[in-house]
This record gives structure tokens, sequence and C-alpha cells, in this order.
């Protein structure tokens, strides 16, 4: 008996090696297949992205000429642009840009997502009505924009100057170098303040009726509730908002530069260096690593201090 | 019922048989044939020119139904930036259009195959240009030519003469007339403006900049090719034109200003000959006129009187006087393949024939003037479909013409060709110093300094 059950505890023990054997060939197996799936992303990421990036750090280390091939130059293009005080501008460009586009899209954006979850007729029509700007092409909203504000014929001039006289001659608000970085924060929070609305009304809308009901049978104020059941509800949908929105802002270019052309944030300046005048390419992928790295020390910061992840 | 389906099957085999036979023939002639397709840069981006020259194209290869051609736009600001990089990339068209000066430019950087050029030149024949414009584009050792010319135009300050006449003003054709006409008749609170002065880091700057430099006798380079921009010559013409730009409308301006000219609200405006057709036609006008658009606006309408009231002053005086225009050109990029190189000096042989050649300058009558003599006295090219010849008279415009053997630019000091001052034209770097100084209040010595350094880090 104990010998049988010996041999059979040997068979068992066979058996169960050669299960893990054949377990550990199909996971080698299915890591095989997974690997070859991903394979084909994974070649296009590389060659898409890493490639390119790690190309632009290579050339901000030579002097770039198209026609006579690059000679290395060392750190000469980054000690150039850091002594370069339209580069420090055009920093502190972005950052009003950035902070101000971010500040008034998260609050445009928040403000109509708590009107547009209360009922009133018609909510539906106004709620797609919201989208417009966020889906309309930026370029037939920038010429739009662009007449408006037309010193000579622009319906802004026909109002506050002709009609309202608060202003005591015409001027170009978004053609003077000075105003029209304001002109076109306004545009990007106009323009990008759907998408913020969007993303937090759906969260909205999955609160928990009962947390108001039982706040008020507490016998909390609108504020109140506000602040201790609305805002924690939706406090990690509007913090990756604004991360997501700092990124996209701090690397705009087309609405910047379409509307106005004169408002020099890193990006538009990284155009104008490489691809204007002289076209210093070298200085070009100086600035834009530059960009990269700023921006990849305030992601860390941000995801750590403030998303808590 | 069964010899029925026979039949069908019969006809559709040999309706199959014969479209696989002919499908072969075709190949096969195409082998024969060697087709070529060449790209063809045009600085003709509006969609209706782009229209007429397709037509060319498409007659073209007709005719020659081995070549392909493609037609792409570049815009005129962007050409220098798009060429260097084709140029790195390998990808640069095997024709291009361009201003005189940037072709100049593709030369020098040795992108320009002057032997097929040369050789197009000779095939239509050097004696049948004008002889002016062809010296633009003519190679420093005047061996050959980085392109040939093809249309051109020339610029001054157009103005209301009515204006002029009841207000006792000379014409605009002193510094001291313009100024004080830009003074006079700048009246903002009216929204009324003085005069347009390009103001935009763009080619039109440069383009109103130069005659008054050159009036002033400022140059970019001596003969013997040393930069001298940083002269007092220069730099009054800079504070000038800076003065001027302040009876401009209100914010940086470009061309597109000239829309307040068509609405009655600006005296006189830096323009070339194409203005005409906007001057005189109604519904060429009607893009410019917030009237026809904005109908709530207050705006204006069509003025047909406009075009009686302005008059014409090509060339500005100070020290000495200067006219101003572009010449325009054709050339052709290095080509690898034999074959592209022939289909390219074929298609531009061909756009020199008298039908296509008048077929494009009627495109813009005015604005674009023929660069071979006989063009300009053939009297199916002065008959215009649009009416523009009749309009202002044949002898207004074979005065026109007749200033393109005049043309004066930076490059050329002396008789001498100075390449590097394309170089300096082709990137903008005049524009954008008057951007700096009219947009950004830089002062003007520190805004020539800084376009001292940057032309040195050209010529070097």
């Amino acid at each position: 008996m104990s010998r049988f059950t010996h041999s059979s505890d040997g068979a068992a023990a066979a058996i169960k090696e050669t299960a893990v054997q054949k377990l550990s060939t199909r996971a080698q197996r299915d890591e095989r297949l997974g690997w070859s799936l991903v394979a084909p992303s994974v070649f296009i990421i590389l060659a898409l992205i890493l490639y390119p990036v790690l190309y632009n750090i290579y050339l901000s280390f030579f002097d770039v000429s198209l026609s006579e091939g690059n000679t290395f130059s060392g750190l000469a293009n980054h000690q150039e642009i850091l002594r370069d005080s339209e580069f420090w501008k055009s920093l502190s460009t972005t950052m009003i840009y950035v902070i101000f586009t971010t500040a008034g899209t998260t609050l445009a954006g928040l403000g109509t997502a708590i009107v547009m979850n209360k009922k009133f007729p018609l909510r539906g029509l106004i709620r797609s009505l919201i989208l417009l700007p966020y889906v309309a092409p930026v370029i037939s909203v920038v010429f739009a924009w662009q007449f408006i504000f037309d010193p000579v014929n622009g319906i802004f001039m026909d109002i506050f100057y002709d009609r309202l006289h608060l202003f005591s001659e015409r001027f170009s608000l978004i053609g003077s170098p000075s105003t029209a970085v304001w002109i076109a924060i306004l545009f990007a929070i106009w323009k990008n303040f759907p998408f913020t609305y969007l993303m937090i009304l759906s969260r909205l809308q999955a609160i928990d009726e009962n947390l108001y009901e039982a706040a008020e049978i507490d016998g909390a104020n609108g504020w109140q509730k506000f602040r201790h059941i609305t805002l924690p509800e939706v406090y990690f949908v509007v913090n990756a908002i604004i991360l997501l929105r700092v990124i996209w802002n701090f690397n705009k270019f087309e609405e910047v530069y379409l509307l106005t052309s004169n408002v020099k944030v890193l990006s538009v300046y990284t155009y104008l260096k490489a691809f204007t005048g002289t076209m210093d390419l070298g200085q070009g992928a100086t600035l834009a690593v530059l960009q990269f790295f700023i921006l990849i020390g305030f992601i860390l910061f941000y995801v750590k201090k403030v998303l808590k992840w | 019922m069964k010899q029925r389906t026979i039949i069908i099957f019969v006809v559709l085999i040999t309706l199959l048989s014969m479209s696989f036979l002919s499908a072969q023939g075709e190949a096969e002639a195409q082998v024969k044939a060697e087709p070529v397709s060449i790209d063809f840069w045009t600085t003709e981006t509006q969609s209706d020119r782009m229209a007429t020259i397709q037509v060319l194209i498409d007659t073209f290869s007709a005719l020659n139904p081995d070549i392909s051609i493609n037609l792409v736009p570049v815009d005129e600001n962007d050409l220098s930036t798009q060429a260097q990089t084709a140029a790195a990339a390998g990808t640069l068209p095997a024709i291009f259009e361009a201003p005189a000066e940037t072709a100049v430019s593709f030369g020098t950087q040795g992108i320009v195959d002057l032997s097929a050029t040369r050789a197009l030149a000779d095939s239509i024949g050097v004696d049948r240009f004008y002889s002016g414009p062809l010296k633009v584009l003519q190679t420093t050792d005047k061996s050959g030519y980085y392109a040939l010319p093809y249309h051109g135009w020339i610029q001054g300050i157009w103005y209301r003469a009515d204006w002029f006449e009841e207000a006792g003003l000379a014409p605009p054709n002193t510094w001291e007339n313009v100024l004080k006409a830009a003074r006079y008749f700048h009246r903002p609170q009216d929204n009324q403006y003085g005069i347009l002065v390009g103001t935009k880091p763009e080619a039109y700057s440069e383009q109103c900049f130069t005659p008054i430099a050159m009036s002033n006798d400022a140059a970019l380079f001596d003969s013997e090719g040393t930069l001298i921009f940083n002269s007092p010559e220069m730099k009054d013409a800079v504070q000038f034109y800076a003065e001027l730009a302040k009876y401009n409308p209100p914010g940086p301006q470009n061309w597109r200003g000239r829309d307040y000219y068509m609405q009655g609200r600006m005296a006189m405006f830096f323009y070339s000959t194409y203005i005409m057709d906007d001057l005189a036609l109604a519904e060429v006008a009607a893009g410019s006129l917030t009237g026809e658009n904005f109908s709530d606006l207050g705006g204006t309408d069509f003025d047909p009187q406009l075009v009686e009231n302005t008059r014409l002053a090509p060339i500005m005086t100070n020290k000495s006087p200067a006219g101003y225009g572009t010449v325009v050109s054709l050339g052709m990029f290095n080509q690898s393949s034999p074959a592209e190189r022939s289909a390219a000096q074929k298609f531009l042989e061909y756009l020199y024939t008298q039908n296509a050649y008048i077929t494009f300058l009627h495109m813009a009558p005015g604005g674009m003037n023929p660069m071979l003599k006989e063009i300009a006295s053939n009297s199916r090219f002065q008959n215009d479909p649009n009416g523009i010849f009749k309009n202002y008279g044949a002898e207004k415009m074979a005065e026109i013409i007749d200033g393109l053997e005049d043309i004066r630019t930076f490059s050329i000091v002396d008789g001498v060709r100075i390449e590097a001052a394309s170089e300096i034209t082709a990137q903008q770097i005049i524009p954008q110093m008057l951007y700096k100084i009219t947009q950004e209040n830089m002062k003007v010595d520190a805004a020539m300094a800084w376009a001292e350094r940057e032309m040195n880090k050209l010529i070097d």
C-alpha cells in the first residue's frame, strides 16, 4: 500500500512537473505572442517619438547647416541661448500665457459645468452649443477674431471707440506686441474651456445625489455643499485637466502664431529662430530641448505633489 | 437559353482580353516613352491663378503625354526656407518661379542648374529679352543666368490725386512731399490715414523701404563687396521710414492694408502695378470692401471714380531719383535625372511661347508685365479680357513696361553683382529690423546694429 502510495506520489510529482513545464512553455509562448503583438507599436513609438527626441538632443550640440553639414560645437548653443535676453523674455511670455490660459479654461470650464449640471429648458441644445469653439477649425476662427480686432474696420473698435467712446484713439489690440498676448490668452480660454467643461460635467453627473441630501439634512448651505462635496469629488479630474492643459499650452504653436504672430512664446520663438532669417537650426534644437526639460520637470513635480500618484 | 449563356460568355471573354491587351499596349507605349513627373513650385498661390497655370500644364501635357507636371504653391515669404530644407532632403522641384533676388540666392547656394538655364536662354534667344531684367539674373562671371526673367512689376506710391489737388499738395515724389502729405491727411479721429508702408517682418516692408534707401544713396554693399549697411545715409533712411510709419493705420501692416485705400480711408500707399485691376474692376475690388461683405457695419462700397482719382508716383527722390520693381523669374533646380532636366527645359520653353505666355500674363494685367520685347507690343497681349489696358490706355501701360528697364536693387552696385545682398533680401533681415523699430519700439541704432550682426552671419 505504502509502496503504491509512494509510486503514486512519484507519478503525481512527475505529472505536476510536466504540467509546470507545459505551463511555463505556454507562459513563454504567451509572452512571445504578446511581444510580437506589441512589437509594431513599440517600433512606431521608438521611430516616431524616441528617435526624434534623441536626434533633437544630439542636434543641440551642433552648429547645423543644411548645405554644409554639421559641426560639433559642444555646449556653445546652450550657453548662447541662456545669455540671450530674447529667450528669457519668451520664457516669461510663455509662463504668463500658460498660467492665465490654464486658470481661465479651468475656472470657466468648472463654472459652466456646474451651471449646466442644473436642470433647465433647452439644456441639451445649450450643452452642445458650448462645444462649438472647441470643435471649430482654428484657422477659420482665427480669421474671425482678427477681423473683430481690426483697428479700422473691426467690430471691437466700432463698439468701444465709435459708439461708447471708451478709448481716445483707435489701436490694434492684436497687432501691438504688448496687448497681443492678452488677446491670445483670451482666445485660448474661449477656444479650449469647452473641453474642461465636458470633462468636469461628466464627473459631476456621477456624484451620488444622496451626498447632497445628507448634507442638506445636516444643515449645509450651498457653498458648504460645493466646498465639501463637489470640490473633493472633482479634485482629480480638475487636476488631471490642469496638467494636460499646461502640457498642451506650454507647447502651443498654431493658435498663437496664426492669431498674432508677434507673441513670442517658446514654441513660436523656436520656430522663428530655426526657420526664419539666418535659420539657426542648432539653436532651434537647443530651444526645443530646454523646453522639453522644463516641461518634464514640471510634470514630475506636479504628479508627485499635486496628484500625489 | 444555353446558347444565350454561351454568347454572353464569349462576349465577356472577348471584352476582357481586349481590355487586357490594350492595357498591355499602353504599358508598352509608356515604357517606350519613359514617363517623367516633375514638380513646379509657383509663387502664384491664389486659387484662380493656380487654375490658369494648371490649364497651361494640361495643354502642355496633352502635347507631351510622357511628361506630367505637378504644380505646388509656395508662399513667396517661405521660398528660401522651403528650398533650403528641400535641398537638404534631396526633394528639390525641377522648376521654380521666384523673385529674381531669391533666384540669385538659390544660385549662390549652388542648387540651380546653370547649364540647363544657359541652354534654355540660348534656345529662347537672349536678344529677345529686355536687357535690364536679364542683367539682374546674370551670374557674377557673366557667363550665364541663375534663372530667366518671366514677368515683372514696378512699384511706386499710388495716391489720391483729387485729395492732393484739393489740398494744394505736390505729388508724393520726394521725401519732403511724401512726409508733408502723410502728416496732412493723417486724421485717425476720422478713421483716415496718411500712408501705408510695410511694418510686418515680410517681403512687402523691404519693397517699400528699398526706394527710400536708394533715393538717399544708401546701399548694403560697396562695389568691392564690403558691407556698408551701417552708414549715415542708411540711418537717415531708416529714421525717415520710421517717421512715415507713424502715419500708418494702427498696428503692424503688410500689403493687405491697401484695403483701407480701396475703402477711401487712406491718402497714399506703396504698391506695385498689381493694384490696377482692383482699382478699376468692381468684382476684383469686392474682397477689399467692407460694404460688400458686412452690410451691418456701415462700411464702404466700390468707388467707380477711384481709378480716375488715383495716380502713381513711380520715382522717389531725395539725394537721387530711385525707382523700384521686381523681376519674377523661372528657373531650374539641380536634378539627378537627365530626363527630368530635359522635361523641365521643354516645359519652360513652352511657357515662353506666345500663346502660353500671354495667357499667363493675363492673370494679372498690369501686375504681370512681359520680359520679351515682342510680347509687350503684341496686340493680343494689349487686349486683355478684363479691359485693363483699355481702362488705362496703351500709352500708360507702355510707360509701366518701359520702367522695368531701370529697375535698381541692392544687389547690383555699379554694375557689379553682390550675391550676399540677395541673400540678405531673401532672409528678410531688413523687414525684421523695421518691425523691431516700428512695433517693438527698439531704438534705430540698436536695431541697425542687430541687423548688421545678422547680415555678417550670412556673409561669413
